[in-house]
C-alpha cells in the first residue's frame, strides 16, 4: 500500500473513494487529533450523510429516566397492569426506552462515514482500556460513556478521562460499586443491627482499578492495596434508575455521574500503593490522579498503546519514547496520541486490524452501505442484518456482555479458522448488498497494493471473489506487508 | 424443589480422603489403553465451589455463609450437598458417572481473572509465560486433534496444529466460502494463518446449522467425538460466574441468583455431552476448571469477592465409582486461606493430569514434565479412575 493508507490503515479507518489523499500523511495524522468530531449517519440507507439527530443521543439524566421507565414497564409486565403486558407494548418499551442498538448503530455509523478517523481509532482503544461490558444493565450506558468520557476528552489528560470513566455510572454499574458500603460506614453499622442484613464492601471495581485501567499487576500492588481502594470506591455511584428525588437527599445530587453516597463511604484514611488517600468525595479524585501519574501506569499502558498501532511485539525504544511523551506533558493525551503515531508511522511492520476496524475499513474503501438508517433501526430489512447481529456475527462489539480486560490488542487471541471464514464471509455480504460503486482493480489501484496482493487477486475469477480476495489479503488484514 | 436423599451407599468412599500436595507415584496403570474422550467446561469468572457443593456437614459453612447457602440442597453424603441446580449432576453421581473434587485449585493466589484464566488453560508456571494450553500440548504430545465451539483458538488448546475451532455462523447475503477462492488467500497468507485459511476451505464443504447456546454445541461436539475420525478433545466456554453481586436473587431466593443460573447451564452442558456422545460416553472424562474460587463470606452486596480454593466437576463413563474427593481444610477463619477464601489442598493440575492420563493414554511422568512443567506434579489418577 502506499504511505497514506499504510497510514489510514494502522492509525486510521482508510480513506473513502471521496476523499482527497494528504500530501504530508504526517501533517494529516497530527492534525486528526483536533478533527471535528460529530457523529455522521443517516437517516435510512442509501440517504446522504448527515449528523445523527439529538433526539436519539440523550444525555444522563434523559437516559437514566428511559431506564426507570423502561423497569417500571417491565414490573407492569409482570403484573399484567395497564397493558403493558401486551407483545405491542412490550417491544415499545425496549424500543423506546433502551439506548444499546442505537448508540451501536450510531458508533458503527460515525466509524463508517465519519471525517476523524484517527480520533475515532484512539477512542476505541481506550473504549477498550476502560471495558463496560454489557450486563444489560448497563446497555444504555456504554454509549455515553464513549462519547462523554472518552470522545469528548480526548483533547484533555489520560487523569481526567480516568476520573470520569471511573466515575461513569456504566463503570460503576458494571464492577458492582454501586451498593458497595465501608465496613465502618453508617450505612453498614447501622444494617448489621438486623440478623439479616446485607451491607459491606465490594471489591470488584477497586481491583480492575488498579490490574486493568492503571497499575497492572507488574506493580506489585497487594490485596489490602485493592481493598483500600475499594473503600476509597466505597459509596460512589447510585441505581441508575434511581429518581431524582431520592438522589437528592442521598447524594445531594442529580447528575448520575456525581453520585456519592456519604453514608456508604468508608470514613478515615485510606492507604492505597503507598499514597495516603482522605476521607470524603474527593478522596477518588485523589486517588486516581496519583495512579494516573505513577510510572507503571505509564509503562503499562504505553505498552499496550504500542501493542494496538505499532507492534504485536512492541520494541522498548517505541515504548521508552511514549512513555517519555507521556511524563513530559504530564498525561496530556495529544502529547501521548501524537507519540503513538510517529512511532507507528516510523515502523514499518504491519498492525492486524481487528474485525471491527476492518469491517469499516472495508465499507470505507469501497463506499459501500452496510448498516441501516437511524429510521430504520426496528425495521425488516431483506439485505441488511440488525446491527446487533452483524457486530455479533464479527465477533467483536463495545456493546457485547464480555470480560474488563477488553479485547486482546495481539493477534494471536484473534487467529482461528472460524474468524477467518467470517472475513470472507462479511467481505461477501458487503459485496452483495452494498452497492459497491468502485472496481476491485480502481480499490486496488487507489491502494496502491503490492504484488502478492495484485498476484492473489489475478488468481480469482469472478468480480465476487476479487474484492473477498483484495479485503481478506494479507495486506489488508494488516498482517503481512510483503 | 424438595430435598433429595441419596442413599449413602450410592455414594463416597472417600468424602474426605487423605491426600496430596506432596505425593508418590501410584503404580499399577497400563500405558495400552485405547484412547478415549476429554471435554473440558471452562467456568470464567470463578466459580463459586462452596454454592456448587456446599459443605453441609461442616458446622462453620453456616456461620459463615448462611445467606449464600442453598437451603435446597442435594445431599450427597453427610459432609457434601450439591447445589439443586445440578440436579443431572447428581444422578450421574448416583450411577457412579461423576466425581467431585473440592477444595481445589491451580497454584495461583493472586485472585486475578486474567491471570488466573491464563494459568488455568495455559498450565504454565507463571501467568502468561505460556503461548500454548495444556490441552493443547497433550494432543500434540498424543497426535490427536481437538475442537473449540467458540469463534476464537481457546488458548488451552492452541500448541497444536491440527486443533480446530467451530461456531455457527448466519451472515445475511453471503455464500459458504468457495473452497478455490479460500485456497487462493490460504497461498497468499504465511505460516499459521495459511494453515488456518486452509481449514477454512476444508470446512466449507460441511453445513452445520445449530444453534449457538452452549447446551446445544456440548450436544454437537458429543456427537463430533463419537465419530471415529472425530475429535477426542473439545472445550466448552460457560462465563459469568463472577458474581461480586446477586449471587443469590435479592428476594434471597438462590435458584434465581446469578450462580444458580449459570450452574444451572454447566448441568444442561454435561447433559447434552452425555446425549451427544452416546456410545462413546463410556470412554470420555469431562471436567471443569475455573481460574479460582470465591470468598467464603458475603460480600456487602449479595455477592462474593475473588477467592482461591473451589471444586472441580468430573462426569463421564470412565469414571468406576463417584466420589467427593477432597482433603478438607475447614472454614474457620483460621483455616481460610489469608482468613478469606476457601484453601486449596488438591493442585487441580494433577487432576488435568489424570484426565489426561486416562483420555488420551500418555505417561504421568510426561505429562508432568512436558505439558505442565513440572516433574514433581502428583500423580492422581488412581483416586479418580480407579
Amino acid at each position: 500500500m502506499n504511505e497514506s493508507f499504510r497510514i489510514a490503515q494502522k492509525l486510521g479507518l482508510m480513506f473513502k473513494p471521496s476523499d482527497p489523499l494528504p500530501k504530508d500523511i504526517e501533517a494529516w495524522a497530527l492534525s486528526q487529533l483536533q478533527a471535528a468530531s460529530p457523529a455522521l449517519g443517516q437517516a435510512y440507507k442509501f440517504d446522504p450523510i448527515e449528523p445523527w439527530p439529538n433526539n436519539l443521543q440523550p444525555n444522563l439524566k434523559k437516559r437514566a429516566a428511559m431506564w426507570r421507565l423502561f423497569r417500571e414497564n417491565v414490573k407492569k409486565e409482570r403484573e399484567r397492569r395497564d397493558g403493558q403486558e401486551t407483545e405491542a407494548a412490550k417491544q415499545a418499551n425496549r424500543r423506546n426506552n433502551l439506548m444499546r442498538d442505537k448508540d451501536e448503530l450510531k458508533f458503527a455509523h460515525r466509524n463508517i462515514y465519519g471525517d476523524d478517523q484517527l480520533r475515532l481509532r484512539f477512542a476505541a482503544f481506550w473504549a477498550n482500556h476502560f471495558t463496560i461490558g454489557n450486563t444489560f444493565d448497563t446497555g444504555s450506558m456504554i454509549g455515553h460513556a464513549i462519547d462523554e468520557a472518552i470522545i469528548a476528552n480526548l483533547n484533555g489528560d489520560f487523569a481526567n478521562m480516568l476520573y470520569l470513566m471511573t466515575t461513569h455510572p456504566g463503570m460503576l454499574t458494571y464492577l458492582d460499586n454501586v451498593w458497595s458500603a465501608g465496613e465502618r460506614s453508617p450505612h453498614t453499622k447501622r444494617c448489621r443491627q438486623r440478623p439479616d442484613c446485607q451491607a459491606g464492601l465490594n471489591d470488584n471495581l477497586g481491583r480492575e482499578l488498579l490490574e486493568l485501567h492503571t497499575l497492572s499487576p507488574a506493580a506489585g500492588y497487594t490485596e489490602a492495596d485493592i481493598r483500600n481502594a475499594a473503600m476509597v470506591l466505597s459509596g460512589w455511584g447510585m441505581d441508575f434508575g434511581a429518581n431524582t428525588q431520592e438522589m437528592l437527599e442521598i447524594a445531594k445530587t442529580t447528575n448520575h455521574w456525581q453520585a456519592f453516597k456519604p453514608r456508604y463511604a468508608e470514613p478515615g484514611l485510606k492507604k492505597v500503593f503507598g499514597k495516603t488517600i482522605y476521607a470524603g468525595k474527593n478522596g477518588l479524585k485523589q486517588l486516581t490522579d496519583y495512579l494516573a501519574s505513577n510510572e507503571h501506569t505509564i509503562q503499562f499502558i504505553a505498552t499496550k498503546l504500542c501493542q494496538h498501532f505499532v507492534s504485536d511485539e512492541p520494541k522498548q525504544a517505541d515504548i521508552a519514547y511514549i512513555s517519555e511523551a507521556w511524563r513530559q506533558s504530564d498525561g496530556q493525551l495529544d502529547a501521548i496520541h501524537t507519540a503513538v503515531i510517529k512511532r507507528a508511522i516510523a515502523s514499518d511492520e504491519a498492525k492486524f486490524i481487528w474485525p471491527m476496524t476492518w469491517l469499516f475499513q472495508v465499507i470505507r474503501l469501497s463506499d459501500a452501505t452496510f448498516f441501516k438508517g437511524w429510521e430504520d433501526i426496528y425495521n425488516y430489512d431483506e439485505d441488511i442484518m440488525n446491527t446487533r447481529k452483524i457486530f455479533a456475527e464479527l465477533g467483536q462489539s463495545f456493546w457485547s456482555s464480555r470480560q474488563p480486560d477488553g479485547y486482546s490488542n495481539k493477534k494471536e487471541e484473534w487467529l482461528s479458522a472460524e474468524m477467518l471464514e467470517r472475513r470472507i464471509r462479511f467481505a461477501d455480504a458487503i459485496y452483495s448488498i452494498g452497492r459497491v460503486k468502485h472496481s476491485t482493480t480502481a480499490i486496488m489501484d487507489r491502494l496502491g497494493v503490492n504484488d502478492t496482493t495484485r498476484q492473489l487477486v489475478a488468481s480469482t475469477n469472478s468480480r465476487r471473489h476479487k474484492f473477498i480476495a483484495l479485503m481478506c489479503s494479507p495486506e489488508l488484514m494488516g498482517l503481512s506487508y510483503v | 424443589m424438595s430435598k433429595i436423599k441419596f442413599d449413602r451407599r450410592d455414594f463416597i468412599k472417600a468424602s474426605a480422603a487423605s491426600l496430596f500436595m506432596a505425593g508418590v507415584p501410584i503404580t499399577g496403570y497400563t500405558k495400552d489403553r485405547p484412547p478415549g474422550n476429554i471435554a473440558v467446561i471452562l467456568l470464567e469468572g470463578g466459580m463459586d465451589g462452596l454454592t456448587a457443593v456446599p459443605p453441609i456437614g461442616d458446622p462453620d459453612l453456616l456461620r459463615m455463609r448462611a445467606s449464600m447457602t442453598p437451603t435446597d440442597y442435594l445431599t450427597l453424603n453427610q459432609f457434601f450437598g450439591l447445589h439443586p441446580s445440578l440436579a443431572n449432576y447428581a444422578a450421574l453421581m448416583a450411577r457412579n458417572e461423576a466425581t467431585v473434587i473440592h477444595a481445589t485449585s491451580f497454584p495461583y493466589t493472586k485472585r486475578s481473572h486474567f491471570e488466573g484464566q491464563n494459568l488455568m488453560e495455559g498450565g504454565g508456571l507463571s501467568p502468561f509465560a505460556e503461548k500454548t494450553g495444556w490441552l493443547g500440548r497433550a494432543l500434540e504430545l498424543a497426535k490427536l486433534p481437538g475442537r473449540a465451539l467458540s469463534l476464537d483458538m481457546p488458548l488451552i488448546l492452541r500448541g497444536y496444529n491440527d486443533n480446530d475451532t467451530f461456531f455457527p455462523a448466519s451472515i445475511r447475503k453471503s455464500k459458504r466460502p468457495n473452497p478455490n477462492l479460500v485456497d487462493m488467500i490460504a497461498m497468499s497468507h504465511q505460516g499459521d494463518v495459511s494453515n488456518l485459511f486452509h481449514k477454512v476451505a476444508k470446512k466449507s464443504a460441511n453445513k452445520i446449522n445449530i444453534p449457538r447456546d452452549a447446551t446445544s454445541l456440548a450436544k454437537y461436539a458429543g456427537q463430533e467425538m463419537a465419530r471415529s475420525d472425530g475429535p477426542v478433545a473439545s472445550v466448552i466456554r460457560v462465563r459469568e460466574f463472577d458474581t461480586h453481586a446477586n449471587q443469590v436473587a435479592d428476594n434471597g431466593e438462590d435458584m434465581q441468583g446469578r450462580h444458580a443460573i449459570q450452574l444451572t447451564i454447566v448441568d444442561d452442558v454435561i447433559a447434552a455431552y452425555r446425549e451427544g456422545l452416546g456410545e462413546a460416553w463410556k470412554d470420555t472424562i469431562i471436567l471443569t476448571l475455573t481460574e479460582f474460587g470465591r470468598t467464603v463470606a458475603a460480600n456487602g452486596t449479595r455477592g462474593t469477592d475473588h477467592g482461591y480454593g473451589s471444586a472441580g466437576l468430573l462426569a463421564g463413563g470412565s469414571i468406576r465409582s463417584s466420589n467427593v474427593i477432597a482433603d478438607w481444610p475447614g472454614l474457620r477463619k483460621r483455616d481460610q486461606f489469608e482468613e478469606r477464601d476457601l484453601m486449596a489442598t488438591i493442585d487441580y493440575r494433577s487432576i488435568c493430569a489424570a484426565c489426561i492420563e486416562r483420555s488420551l493414554g500418555l505417561d504421568h511422568d510426561r505429562i508432568a514434565s512436558e505439558i505442565f512443567f513440572d516433574p514433581q506434579l502428583p500423580r492422581l489418577y488412581d483416586y479418580i479412575f480407579s
